[in-house]
């Protein structure tokens, strides 16, 4: 793990810039425009090459629209989107074309992911009939390496998708992500609709293919102790922005942004004595609407810190401390010390149960 | 708990089977459990493990066909519940027995105000006039914590969001103070923020309203939280049952086991490699002769293909369904 953590010089694979996704709200039999969905509203971030970055949030926050567009599944309003130096944000269709078999998608429900009237063959075998010249004995050569990398039984290559459990479907999914030699794969809550037992199998498979085959991943999920286990380098995202982003021990150790916190200290633990004695950060309310999100900092209608400022002013995300990134007013540089040391103190002594 | 206080509900050899195309498939086989009063009671296990349905079995929520119960008793305020008139089980449902299901979405009624869905149960078990059932629904929503309850009864489901539904949903549940409250996977399809305000709720209410609980969950971290009691499916048996300490300080079966090695914590130490159960859940085509883990137990021996293990007691209150004896073994080594 640690010789992928640390390469010499990481070099940056995915760079995201201000990226902007709106979706118009319509009205009327005339569909006239009368607001937008904020669904990403200026994010910014990198991906190494080799590293997995994971992205956190709530449903709705818009953590798989930000897979979609990062792929250019939709277009983009605003931003910059750069993978492997090439800038796609604007690109059209043709430019595009070439650019997909290096950045593949593994979907969330293997179930609906998959046209059920496709064999596993057919499945996998589709992105080499859109994209390449192989013969009929090659293609099939190439369905049974993926299958086998992703341990399928190559005697159910003629079967349909129905006829596999969840886990196997998924692997499916896999393979067929696999299949051009991607890069870069997005994964779009790849364990979500998997048993808990099931989800360790496919969790790590996609460790050993990252290992073998040297791939990035976007690992999209709203369970924080999978992505713990899966991810260098994690991403909180808040009702279209992001909040706070930082390699994944000090992210879990010591949260900065209060609704890192809250939610961290949301996740209840699976051993008795520490859930009856810890202290939890209970949020009161929903996350308000991304068609109309509060004015200010987007987390304080129910942040327990808010101050004046907050109502007025959108924080920005800033780099307070090496690869650690936050928005958060707490942490303005000019209360930078008073305000980081008091707001990460809260948290510790809230935490105290469960350090033992 | 009060302990060995006579049980608000006592279910023994449950059998339940589903007559499809493919031939039967047997969900629940053989289980037995009972439910002290005031007591919190986890069911765990994965999808297909049988425990909505043994809960739905009981108190007759499953269409027959497919479903077909075939035996066993539910004893529930001196009546068996399996072989009572249809009018009586009508009667118990949704008054002394309530249900929260896994999805706030879909089941509430769209085309109902909130209120109109709230004192419905009200007047037809209670049988309250039009006014006192709307006074007691605004109660109940101020009970879970709904600001506004009198105003907000006059709204629709889409008008509330996912937490603020399912909070309705165990409004609706506790509207005729019920003895016995089923939740079936309750915070499953919420966030975590707002699953940590449902079980801060479920809790306060426990210790105001004191009924007993019956939660099912794949969440181990849930459970850990609000279970007094633990009892683990597997292959629509149980598998072991336990209180809550000790299970997680001391389980025994060897799925149990494995179960809680491969969630990974988001506090304490991280693993460098999941642990895995290796192989699917069965599907149970017939009724099990053989232990339904086997295939994927890592103490499988020659007996576990032959003879299905009846549940055995192991300690105070735990027992397991496995012929392994784990001994001395400390369990995290094993």
């Amino acid at each position: 793990m640690l010789d992928r953590d640390a390469p010499a010089t990481p070099r940056k694979l995915v760079e995201v810039k201000g990226l902007k996704m709106y979706f118009p709200i319509t009205a009327g039999v005339l569909r006239r425009k009368v607001g937008d969905v904020k669904a990403l509203d200026g994010i910014s971030f990198d991906i190494f090459e080799g590293e997995t970055l994971g992205l956190v949030g709530e449903s709705g926050c818009g953590k798989s629209t930000c897979g979609r567009v990062i792929l250019r599944l939709y277009a983009p309003t605003a931003g910059s989107i750069r993978i492997d130096g090439t800038e796609i944000a604007e690109a059209d269709n043709q430019t595009l074309r070439p650019l997909r078999p290096s950045m593949q998608m593994v979907f969330q429900d293997p179930q609906a992911s998959l046209n059920p009237r496709m064999t596993v063959a057919a499945i996998i075998g589709e992105p080499l009939d859109e994209h390449t010249q192989l013969s009929k004995t090659e293609k099939l050569d190439r369905i049974y390496e993926l299958m086998d990398a992703v341990g399928l039984n190559r005697n159910f290559a003629n079967r349909y998708p129905h006829e596999f459990s969840g886990g196997q479907r998924q692997r499916i999914g896999i393979a067929r992500a696999l299949a051009l030699n991607p890069k870069f794969i997005v994964c779009d809550e790849p364990i979500a609709a998997l048993d808990v037992s099931i989800q360790a199998q496919v969790v790590n498979l996609l460790e050993d293919l990252q290992d073998r085959l040297g791939l990035t991943y976007l690992f999209i999920s709203h369970d924080l102790s999978m992505v713990r286990h899966i991810a260098d380098r994690v991403a909180v995202m808040y009702l279209g922005r992001i909040a706070e982003l930082a390699p994944r021990d000090a992210l879990y150790d010591r949260p900065l942004h209060p609704y890192t916190q809250a939610l961290l200290s949301a996740v209840p633990e699976p051993d008795p004595g520490i859930e009856t004695d810890r202290k939890r950060i209970i949020l009161t309310g929903d996350v308000p609407s991304p068609a109309n999100p509060p004015k200010g900092c987007n987390f304080c209608t129910r942040c327990p810190r808010v101050m004046d400022v907050c109502r007025d002013i959108k924080p920005d995300l800033a780099e307070i401390e090496p690869g650690r990134f936050v928005a958060c007013h707490l942490y303005e540089t000019t209360a930078a010390a008073a305000g980081s040391t008091g707001a990460s103190e809260d948290y510790e002594r809230n935490q105290q149960g469960v350090s033992l | 708990m009060p302990d060995g206080a006579e049980p608000v509900l006592d279910v023994k050899g449950l059998k339940t089977v589903f007559r499809t195309r493919g031939g039967e498939v047997h969900a629940v086989n053989s289980v037995s459990f009972d439910l002290r009063p005031g007591e919190l009671l986890g069911v765990v296990g994965e999808s297909g493990s049988g425990k909505s349905v043994t809960m739905m079995s009981l108190i007759g929520l499953l269409p027959s066909p497919p479903a077909d119960v075939r035996g066993g008793t539910v004893m529930f305020d001196g009546t068996d519940l399996l072989h009572c008139s249809e009018e009586h089980l009508r009667s118990v449902r949704g008054a002394r027995i309530g249900f929260i299901f896994q999805d706030p979405m879909t089941s509430l009624n769209p085309v109902f105000t909130i209120g109109f869905q709230l004192m419905e149960p009200l007047r037809k078990h209670m049988g309250l006039d039009k006014r006192a059932a709307r006074a007691r629904a605004a109660e109940l929503l101020d009970l879970v914590g709904i600001p506004d309850p009198a105003r907000r009864l006059d709204d629709y489901p889409h008008q509330f969001s996912g937490g603020m539904r399912q909070r309705v949903m165990i409004a609706i549940a506790l509207a005729c103070d019920p003895k016995v409250l089923i939740a079936d996977e309750p915070t499953t399809a919420l966030d975590v923020t707002i699953q940590a305000q449902i079980l801060e709720l479920v809790r306060e209410l426990r210790q105001k309203l004191g009924m007993a609980i019956v939660w099912i969950t794949h969440d181990l971290g849930v459970i850990a939280g609000i279970a007094d009691r633990v009892m683990v499916m597997y292959g629509g048996q149980v598998v072991e049952q336990a209180p809550v300490g000790e299970l997680f300080a001391n389980p025994r079966h060897p799925y149990t086991r494995a179960l809680l090695k491969t969630v990974p914590s988001v506090r304490g130490e991280r693993t460098a490699k999941l642990n895995v159960i290796e192989g699917q859940p069965p599907i149970l085509k017939a009724e099990p002769s053989a232990c339904a883990f086997r295939g994927r137990c890592l103490h499988a021996m020659a007996r576990c293909d032959r003879e299905n293990p009846l549940r055995r007691m192991v300690g105070p209150g735990h027992d397991i369904a496995c012929f392994w004896d784990p001994g001395q073994e400390e369990w995290q080594d094993a």
